[in-house]
């Protein structure tokens, strides 16, 4: 460390760096017209610095930071030296680095006496894109080209000045202008309010302290990453997960991780099989994301979180034109949910082979729904990702049971579900349950978190449903012997019911109701940890009790014989079931 | 009235503060131990106290005492400890687990950590029963309420023993008439449960928060109830006229009765007075940047103000929970004088939270307590004198300290006692240290921009070693610093905060009328309690507020309107100033928008005049006549830490302007003030000591 840069210093620049970050996400929310970015939080700031090395990846969504240290990469190396202060760029294009097109992200150069120091970046999910599908999941669309607005990297403001023009051009090819007018304001004033931030901080401590603090932070991160990886036994670990066929009619798709542990570096070799001609294919800079949350779900480091964190990891997706590592044409716009969760898995099944005891289960993947409509209330058409739908259940760990209602795996707890009263101003619908799903979590010595159900109707209109992701046939991958027989209580679907009945969804599809109709979409538990015979029978009556677990759950899954209506256990025919269990 | 007191009582974990000022503005400081199972023996023992130094009966000081304020942590030890009563929940079909679903959320600062518990649930699923009911978002009737489903759950309540129901409904704030009859049949099935309703005790949208506030309500609200109602008993019978007002979590004071309906109000209305107190202190030396730190025996409150202004939390997490009333915003962690030092399964020397209390209270408290404590430790390193706490009132056994840190640390690291208690003293420290960082820091602000105020009984004994640690170099301790919350509460302002939901459109089609009668409805009846309580119409003062956003946004920015009237005459210049906050939040404006109004809400004050402070005679700056005697204490010195001789002052004795430096220790009646070695404090004309690092 610098001898210019005290211990106290240097806490208060990560302090301040943490704070702009906070305070950035909490503009977007505050300022934001779609629910997605006002209640649901899918959206992600991150601080760079001059290099355009994140040196402040924050708290947000793991998916969505992954991938924004290659596009930032990309995107200040296409405009290079015709970067300026005033500037602000945009971008949402996987060729550049990007992930899927919904996630548009702002680019804001913050300029120090005329040197550019920082950049304040705000990724969001816009709600609407463009394309023949509202929401922009088109199961359709063969190539990326019929999936929506691909903007490769592109001047909003130029020195100050907003391009009205282009900024207009961009808004006329998306639906519901109003909320994503306000969302693009309101990722303006998330840069912007972290620029103000980062000058008052060069201000107080000058660019040098600041940078000195900022170089050893990541040097403690590197460190941090460093120390795990050499405490691990060198050699080659393998392991893979499976893609589940959600529609497509490919097949179930494995991807295969490979890691190679030398002292304290590593390097992660992805294998999967070639593109195809559906959502599901990840670009680069997407993979990216995937890889590292595999990583950091089995790293558990503690904070901070920047680049620093990979200085010690070798990455290679793949050859191109692969699942894992796509190419032009290959549609993507499911990619930050499938097959990036997968990815996660198979990476962080590898590492789990260098150290079982550090294994932990998956979180339930995701499968939402989008909603479109005309809103008669003030003649307006609206469209939105609805984060409420895809929340699953945590995985067990060697330490406790799954968090409830956490997920999905590629989000990591970091989503807001959003207040249903706070859904129902903002869209014509009527939301008749938002809870948690009996028997979804993964039986274990400690269970996986259940999963939840979202059921809708709307008000004088008919709704588009659009679902995405998977989730409806694999439940989550359980760990340390887990083992579940109830696997169909365990996994999602979209169940709609019409006056023609009920009709069970486990593929993405569009479909359309109308008021006195109801689309429910019911998600994932999350996987067990250990052999659900030894979890303790108190424990299991708990559940029973609380409705988490059913009776039959509790005899098929964790041998425990509960009678119905009294919640009493027969201890003899529960001793007897566990024992033949345990012998078989 | 011929007197005219004013009584300020914060009932903490250990001890009960209650400062007393009198007609003529003198302000006295007096402790007694806090008896948790009935905080009115505490309290007798108390006035016991200010009746023998006044030289009047405890029946005539209260006949005397025009306002009477508690402030007390009963609620926030009762949900730190889980120790609120069975509460069942009363909600709409289909959401019954909006309070564990939590938004889908994990806090941030845990998201990869494997070992992070999910929140212990105050209404388990068992208990919280669905009920088919439905209004929709524009207030219409969806599903009318059933009422069997109600009577119901009634009865599984009664047999599951539920001692406190909570009704919320979704959009309940736009039609209360499903909630208020569920709750009609509840008092008619259940008359003795403590009651809750959603739309009474957060009127506002956003149906988990509001789920989540009604159930701390109810859950804290029996603990609260039973406790107030013991204190206004008790006052009443001993001749208070005026009824006791309690101190609340947002800086102001409310009747008992309005409080025990409204306990989430009340949950951290104990430290949430510091800032005011702090800043009486700090303005005359022309600061307004401070941090306050108080240090009692269970637990360690920090507040942070900044330019004058603490801030306020609404819509939070406060211990997991979910809370949408505003409260001061304090950061609380079990370190106090009580805190046991222990050993954990890996071999680390750790330091609480959990408190000896006051019950067996520390070893050298001689109440039966064998753990060693942070007083403990204070005592063995020399910085308490076994003789001296409450001028004696209060006598330490210092062999049954050394003998409880001998035994659990000493020996079991094989250390000498010096080393052990100072271990103990260190780390203590740092976990406070922790706890500033947390509000300094981590939220932005250079701890080097601010100044240290030491309060509470332990706080002065380690504010030189805490402020080193932060980097700060100037500390303010009153003289009234171990009762610095009571003596908060008798310089606030009497306030009552009312909200209501008032969704319209702002423009200049707007009925001001509508929005000037919510304000009028909501405001009476704080006015008419406070002329109730003898306030002058002219020493009421309103302050409003509004929640406006525009339009298809979703969050507010609270506009301060002060006392201006709602009309199409000063439209303009409320939506001016939502463009200017906005602005100013957020970098950009949108001044062409439509917006909105969300919720109103008004505080009224009734305004209490300050005491003047104190003046000390001046002296020069020998503090040499105020020199008591000289004894060994533990200073690390040189890298090494050492008993050395040291000079302690009695602080009664010290003249404006005296100067003493470290290492010393002062010693006040209810607290110890250790300056450090490096250190040097000076007496303020005031009666506050400032201390600065070379």
């Amino acid at each position: 460390m610098s001898a210019t840069v005290d211990r106290i210093t240097l806490s208060v620049v990560r302090g301040v760096l943490e704070t702009t970050q906070r305070e950035m996400t909490l503009t977007l929310e505050k300022t934001a017209r779609s629910s997605v970015f006002n209640t649901a939080h899918d959206y992600s700031n991150a601080i760079f610095n001059h290099r355009a090395e994140m040196i402040l990846q924050g708290q947000d969504i793991p998916i969505h930071l992954g991938s924004l240290m290659p596009a930032m990469k990309a995107v200040a190396g296409y405009f290079a030296d015709d970067t300026h202060e005033g500037d602000v760029i945009y971008h949402n294009d996987p060729r550049y680095m990007g992930s899927h097109i919904l996630d548009c992200c702002m680019y804001n150069p913050v300029f120090y006496q005329g040197e550019l120091v920082f950049w304040t970046v705000c990724k969001g999910h816009v709600t609407d894109i463009g394309g023949p599908v509202p929401a922009g999941y088109n199961p359709d669309a063969k190539e990326l080209y019929a999936e929506g607005l691909h903007i490769p990297p592109l001047k909003l403001w130029d020195r100050g000045k907003e391009r009205k023009d282009v900024v207009n051009f961009m808004l006329s090819n998306m639906r519901a202008r109003r909320d994503q007018e306000g969302d693009l304001r309101a990722q303006y004033g998330a840069v912007k309010v972290g620029e103000r931030n980062l000058i008052a901080l060069l201000d107080k401590y000058g660019v040098k302290t600041v940078q000195a603090c900022i170089d050893e932070l990541m040097n403690m991160a590197d460190r941090q990453m460093r120390a795990l990886i050499g405490s691990l036994p060198d050699g080659v670990y393998e392991d893979s997960a499976l893609v589940e066929d959600a529609g497509h009619g490919y097949g179930d798709l494995e991807i295969k991780a490979r890691v190679e542990i030398r002292g304290d570096a590593c390097k992660i070799a992805i294998s999967s099989p070639p593109q195809i001609p559906y959502f599901i294919n990840s670009y680069a800079g997407n993979s990216v994301s995937g890889v590292f949350l595999g990583l950091m779900m089995f790293a558990q480091v503690d904070p901070p979180y920047n680049e620093g964190l990979y200085r010690c990891v070798e990455l290679d997706l793949g050859p191109k034109g692969t699942l894992c590592n796509a190419v032009e044409p290959a549609p993507c716009v499911n990619c930050t949910t499938t097959p990036m969760e997968t990815l996660a898995d198979a990476v962080r099944k590898a590492f789990e082979k260098a150290a079982p005891d550090r294994a932990v289960a998956s979180w339930g993947h995701a499968n939402g729904v989008n909603i479109a409509g005309q809103d008669k209330r003030n003649n307006e058409e609206y469209v939105s990702m609805i984060l409420a739908s895809i929340i699953s259940g945590a995985g067990a760990t060697a330490y406790m049971d799954g968090w409830h209602a956490c997920g999905p795996q590629c989000c990591f707890g970091a989503l807001t579900s959003g207040d249903i009263e706070v859904l129902e101003y903002s869209y014509p619908i009527i939301i008749h349950r938002y809870s948690l799903m009996t028997d979804s979590g993964g039986a274990g010595k400690y269970r996986g978190g259940s999963g939840t159900v979202w059921e809708v109707e709307p008000l004088d209109h008919e709704m588009t449903v659009i679902t995405f992701g998977e989730g409806r046939r694999f439940p989550a991958l359980g760990a340390a012997g887990a083992h579940s027989q109830l696997d169909d209580a365990k996994v999602g679907r979209l169940v709609v019911n019409t006056p023609a009945g009920e009709k069970i969804y486990r593929e993405n599809v569009v479909v359309t109701i109308k008021p006195g109709e109801r689309a429910a979409n019911h998600n994932p538990g999350g996987g067990g940890y250990g052999d659900p015979l030894e979890r303790p029978v108190e424990r299991v009556v708990d559940d029973v009790k609380n409705g988490i677990v059913s009776v039959a759950g509790a005899k098929a899954e964790y041998g425990v014989v509960i009678d119905a209506s009294t919640l009493a256990v027969d201890q003899d025919a529960t001793r007897r079931l566990r024992g033949q269990r345990a012998a078989a | 009235m011929a007197k005219k007191y004013r009584l300020g009582i914060d009932a903490g974990g250990t001890f009960t503060d209650f400062v007393f000022s009198d007609d003529e503005r003198n302000v006295h400081l007096f402790k007694s131990t806090s008896t948790p199972d009935d905080g009115t023996l505490a309290i007798d023992a108390g006035l016991q106290q200010i009746s023998a130094a006044v030289g009047r009966s405890v029946d005539d000081i209260l006949a005397d005492t025009d306002l009477c304020i508690n402030g007390t942590t009963v609620a926030l030890n009762a949900l730190i400890q889980f120790k609120g009563v069975k509460v069942g929940l009363l909600c709409t079909a289909g959401h019954e687990d909006s309070i564990e679903i939590r938004l889908g959320h994990k806090e941030d600062g845990h998201r990869y950590d494997a070992k992070y518990p999910p929140a212990r649930m105050l209404v388990p699923r068992y208990l919280r029963a669905p009920v088919r009911e439905r209004i929709r978002s524009d207030g219409k009737e969806h599903t009318p309420l059933n009422e069997d489903d109600v009577r119901a759950a009634c009865e599984m309540f009664r047999r599951e023993g539920v001692r406190a129901v909570v009704v919320s409904f979704v959009w309940s704030v736009l039609d209360t008439s499903h909630e208020q009859r569920a709750a009609a049949i509840v008092r008619e099935m259940l008359p003795d449960v403590f009651l809750s309703v959603g739309s009474e005790v957060f009127p506002q949208t956003r149906e988990y928060t509001r789920t989540s506030t009604t159930i701390l309500n109810a859950y804290l609200g029996p603990v609260l109830q039973g406790y107030v109602n013991g204190i206004d008993a008790y006052m009443r019978k001993r001749g208070l006229h005026a009824p006791v007002q309690y101190f609340q979590s947002n800086g102001g004071m409310a009747t008992g009765r309005a409080m025990a309906q409204k306990s989430v109000y009340a949950i951290n209305s104990g430290p949430a007075s510091a800032p005011q107190a702090g800043l009486y202190f700090a303005k005359p030396l022309g600061i307004d940047n401070i941090i306050t730190v108080d240090m009692g025996g269970t637990s360690f409150d920090i507040t942070l103000t900044q330019g004058g202004r603490t801030n306020i939390s609404k819509n939070i997490d406060f211990l997991r929970y979910r809370i949408g009333v505003p409260m001061i915003q304090v950061e609380t962690l079990g370190a106090g004088g009580g805190s046991i030092a222990w050993i954990d399964q890996s071999g680390l020397l750790l330091v609480g939270p959990q408190s000896a209390g006051a019950v067996p209270g520390p070893a050298c408290y001689g109440r039966g307590g064998t753990e060693p404590t942070v007083t403990d430790a204070n005592v063995v390193l020399g910085y308490l004198h076994p003789e001296h706490l409450l001028r004696g009132r209060l006598k330490l056994d210092r062999k049954a300290a050394i003998r409880a840190i001998e035994e659990r640390v000493a020996k079991p690291f094989n250390m000498s006692v010096d080393d052990a208690a100072y271990g103990i003293f260190r780390i203590v420290n740092n976990n406070m240290v922790g706890g500033m960082r947390r509000v300094s820091i981590e939220r932005g602000y250079d701890p080097r921009d601010f100044t240290l105020v030491g309060a509470g009984g332990a706080g002065p004994l380690h504010i030189t070693a805490l402020a080193a640690e932060m980097g700060i170099s100037r500390v303010l301790v009153p003289k009234l610093a171990s009762g610095l919350c009571a003596f908060g509460q008798i310089i606030s302002d009497v306030k009552y905060n009312y909200m209501a939901a008032c969704p319209m459109r702002l423009d200049a089609n707007t009925d001001f009328g509508v929005i000037r009668s919510l304000y009028a409805g909501i405001e009476q009846e704080a006015i008419d309690a406070l002329r109730a309580e003898g306030f002058k119409d002219a020493d009421i003062v309103i302050e409003r507020s509004m929640d406006l956003r525009y339009v298809g946004q979703v969050h507010e920015c609270t506009v301060e309107l002060g006392s201006m009237e709602i009309s199409s005459d000063t439209f303009r210049e409320i939506r001016a100033r939502l463009d200017r906050v906005h602005k100013q939040l957020f970098t950009y404006d949108e001044p062409e928008s439509l917006a909105e109004v969300v919720n109103i809400e008004s505080t009224v004050f009734g305004r209490v005049p300050k005491p003047e402070p104190p003046r000390y005679p001046e002296g020069g700056i020998d503090p040499a006549a105020a020199l008591d005697h000289q004894r060994d204490a533990v200073f690390p010195i040189g890298g090494r830490i050492q008993r050395v001789p040291t000079p302690v002052y009695d602080g009664a004795k010290l003249l404006a302007g005296n100067t003493v430096t470290g290492p010393a220790i002062i010693e006040e009646e209810t607290t110890s003030i250790v300056v450090e070695p490096g250190w040097s404090a000076m007496l303020d004309p005031h009666g506050t000591y400032i201390l600065t690092h070379a």
